[in-house]
């Protein structure tokens, strides 16, 4: 888990790791000066000789503040371990036991974080005795229902997992698929907790102390300091706060620390960027008929890794081109590219990337809003589900075109009609969860068809989609490419599907464009290797079912494992020595065809 | 085994109504319908994984095996713990190695963790533990759906050899017509909730009786020309 070291993280580590030194050294270093008693000094403020002042037997204050770290921190480690042991049993209860007992284990868990943490605290010192024992006691009891509610709920997370369902189905006892698969994969997070829970657990048993519920005399921690020194707070101030100070300090470095933890755990890595490559040089004359041009789009993350590199595409108003590969190709990254979406650290290089002729670098927000039309593959992570499917079709025409809400709003429900979702007017007032998957993927065309598109980018579209419904997407793609005349990008890794909704395909492998051709040919015309093996290790309905299915061995390399032949050659059944060591260029083959491959071209 | 009368109700909503089907032994049934029609309710109530009224009789140790093969396989341990997970066998090891020979992987996997393999490996591992369970009866629930084309055909491949070498009924589900017609020696077609055909795979596919089935035979994509 890496940490990035912002400077409340530095700040946190070193306060906490100054407390752990405190806590060994202190008594060790300042111990007899802290029970020194002088009758000539008693109820001193601040001087030379006792900076924070003495106490009532004339023993020096800083000494006595510095020797009590141990002793704070010892109690405040010991009621956190106390309440996490005890809340994470409570809050595993209910995935152990059988149903009738678990839901009171529930109970017991609802009833008790409804109750107010200092209460617990005090009832339950009070009731086990005044004295650190009695506080540390409190404080794990009011520590110990925060854990229990986090288990339970990370816990119900996991418990839904497919592979405790499979561990379930293989006959392993409840304990053991808590120990094996629920408590490893919710251990993180707990972890996370203890540390901000000892700041709380420090502050309150200082608070215990101060109530005088906690640490009785001779005995001292920070807060018995801060209530014997409390009374002469109007004269001696010091005296009070040089404690005070103490408490606060440790208490804001483990929150501190624990904060830094917990977000590290929530990033990913982040590489240190490095020097972004040289854009490649303006290629040839743009092609003056396409709505999108791309020449030489490289993608490069951070760590010399390119999914996407060189590569060039056109697409023609009205036409519709496959981009298609298996995951990991680079098609969804290409996509991105060209919508500007590609994610941090991404870096986009390009010779040229023209939608409808300017450069899309120079394209307001607003402009590309409206010629770009982008469909995903999920529909509900598309669309907001917090609000209603018709005022999400709306927001596009307000904000890109600023047309009134009403006006906005008739758009909205026209458009709708337009992809035959049933009863338009009825299904714009509701949430996305109130459609069915095709009805959503409908609704996000619509939203697409908001603006007036130049080009629609649509990735996996159907994916996730029955083949009924994907049916009748792909007939409405093709309906409304026909009715707008917009070029189309539809990025899929089905080949099949690919084959028969559009006009060309593009087949991309590791990051490059390895064939191009039109789609009728797909099934007779197909030169290269890697998409002859694709379009044969599709089952269709005359697939000879007494032959194994053809596959294609061995894995796509990952993007920074691309050596400098063709990256096909290792999984090719016609690789040569050359092909491991020279690149074969994308050349033509044939009409309206173009190939990178030397045993074919 | 046979399931008779089967029905699973969610509160108010049927998503399995009154279903009857035989799997014969050592054959795989196909079961094919569009989302919500009810296939996947049928399965896990087969698998005892939802309340159900109605008869399921000679299902034995029926073992599953899930569509994610990344939701599926627990990240925090090693692919051989995995796989031991069900082994009731002295021998664990020996067993784990046969288990992941038997599913066409390297015995070398055993020691590596779900984060370390591609999606049909891991659904390769998924199957192998399910394996691990000494199955009378496996259901596969979309389990090529989330993998590339490329390596559907080797898990398809899989799926037909365990069927030959080990006589291992199977209720393979899928909602494209195409791959359940490969794998499958009987298919059965469901639409909201019912059993609307059922029949030998050819017939089924060849001569659809019923219209939802005609329309299921259409959607499949099919390259032109």
């Amino acid at each position: 888990m890496p940490v990035r070291w912002s400077g409340p993280a530095v700040a946190g580590a070193v306060i906490v790791a100054l407390m752990a030194a405190l806590a060994v050294a202190g008594p060790i270093v300042w111990g007899d000066a802290a029970e020194r008693i002088d009758a000539g000094a008693i109820l001193q403020g601040a001087s030379a000789e006792h900076p924070l002042g003495t106490d009532n037997l004339g023993r020096d204050l800083l000494a006595r503040v510095l020797v009590a770290g141990r002793f704070s921190l010892a109690l405040a480690l010991a009621a956190t371990l106390i309440g996490a042991v005890a809340g994470i049993l409570l809050g595993t209860l209910p995935s152990v036991l059988p149903r009738r007992a678990a839901r009171l284990a529930t109970g017991t868990v609802n009833a008790l974080v409804a109750f107010p943490g200092l209460l617990l605290a005090m009832f339950t010192a009070v009731v086990a005795g005044l004295g650190a024992r009695g506080a540390v006691l409190g404080i794990g009891a009011a520590i110990a229902p925060g854990f229990a509610r986090l288990t339970q709920t990370l816990a119900a997370t996991v418990a839904g997992a497919d592979y405790v369902s499979a561990a379930r189905m293989l006959g392993v006892p409840r304990r053991r698929i808590l120990s094996r698969h629920v408590l490893p994969n919710i251990a993180e997070p707990l972890i996370l907790n203890l540390t901000q829970a000892l700041g709380g657990a420090l502050l309150g048993l200082a608070g215990m102390s101060f109530l005088g519920l906690g640490v009785q005399p001779p005995s001292f921690d920070w807060g018995r300091l801060l209530f014997d020194g409390f009374s002469r707070i109007y004269v001696t101030p010091e005296v009070a706060l040089g404690p005070a100070a103490a408490v606060a300090l440790a208490g804001i470095g483990f929150n501190l620390l624990g904060d830094a933890l917990a977000r590290a755990a929530a990033r990913t890595t982040v590489r240190k960027a490095e020097e972004p490559p040289a854009p490649p040089a303006e290629p040839d004359e743009p092609d003056p008929g396409a709505v999108l041009d791309v020449r030489d789009l490289t993608v490069t993350f951070p760590g010399g890794s390119n999914p996407v590199r060189g590569l060039s595409l056109t697409v023609a108003p009205g036409e519709v081109v496959g981009l298609v590969g298996e995951s990991g190709s680079g098609k969804s990254l290409t996509a991105a590219a060209i919508g500007g979406l590609v994610p941090y650290p991404g870096k986009v290089t390009y010779g040229r990337l023209h939608l409808g002729g300017r450069d899309v670098a120079t394209l307001s927000d607003k402009e590309l809003g409206t010629a770009l039309a982008m469909v995903f593959q999920d529909p509900l992570a598309a669309l907001n589900p917090a609000l209603k499917v018709g005022g999400q079709l709306a927001e596009v025409a307000v904000v890109h075109e600023g047309a009134s809400r009403a006006e906005a709003r008739r758009r909205a429900v026209d458009r709708l009609g337009q992809v035959h979702l049933p009863e338009p007017e009825r299904r714009a007032a509701q949430h996305p969860h109130e459609l069915s998957g095709g009805m959503r993927q409908r609704a996000v065309i619509a939203m697409g068809l908001m603006g007036t598109p130049r080009l629609i980018i649509a990735d996996e579209p159907t994916t996730a989609l029955d083949v009924t419904v994907q049916r009748q997407i792909l007939r409405l793609l093709r309906e409304v490419v026909a009715e707008t005349g917009a070029a189309t990008l539809f990025i899929s890794h089905d080949i099949a599907v690919v084959g028969q909704l559009c006009d060309r395909v593009v087949v991309m492998y590791a990051g490059r464009v390895v064939e191009e051709l039109p789609a009728d040919r797909l099934a007779e015309g197909a030169a290269h290797p890697y998409t002859r093996a694709l379009i044969a290790s599709l089952p269709g309905l005359d697939t000879d079912r007494t032959r194994p299915l053809a596959g294609i061995p061995g894995t796509q390399p990952a993007p920074d494992q691309v050596g400098p032949g063709c990256a096909f050659a290792p999984r090719c059944s016609l690789a040569t020595e050359r092909c491991t060591t020279e690149r074969p260029e994308l050349d033509a083959h044939g009409p309206r065809q173009r190939v990178a491959c030397w045993e074919v071209s | 085994m046979i399931i008779k009368n089967l029905t699973v109700r969610f509160g108010d909503f049927t998503a399995v109504d009154d279903v009857t089907l035989e799997v014969p032994d050592g054959q795989v049934v196909g079961l094919v319908g569009e989302s919500g029609s009810g296939k996947s309710s049928l399965a896990r109530a087969v698998c005892g994984l939802v309340p159900y009224t109605g008869s399921i009789e000679g299902a034995r140790r029926v073992q599953m095996v899930f569509q994610d093969p990344y939701a599926s396989l627990n990240p925090r341990m090693r692919v051989g713990d995995t796989v031991a997970e069900g082994i009731r066998a002295r021998d664990r090891d020996s067993e784990v190695k046969r288990l992941l020979e038997l599913v066409r992987l390297p015995a070398e996997v055993a020691g590596r963790y779900p984060r370390e393999l591609s999606g049909g490996q891991r659904q390769r591992v998924a199957i192998a533990r399910a394996l691990g369970g000494d199955p009378g009866l496996l259901v596969a629930d979309e389990i090529t759906s989330s993998l590339d084309v490329s390596v559907q055909g080797a898990v398809l491949n899989l799926v037909r050899g365990l069927r030959d070498e080990l006589g291992l009924p199977m209720v393979f589900i899928s909602h494209n017509l195409a791959v359940v017609r490969y794998v499958a020696d009987v298919v059965a077609v469901m639409h909201q909730g019912r059993l609307v055909e059922a029949g030998p795979t050819e017939q089924v596919v060849g001569e659809p009786a019923h219209d939802y089935t005609r329309a299921l035979l259409a959607a499949v994509p099919r390259l032109r020309g």
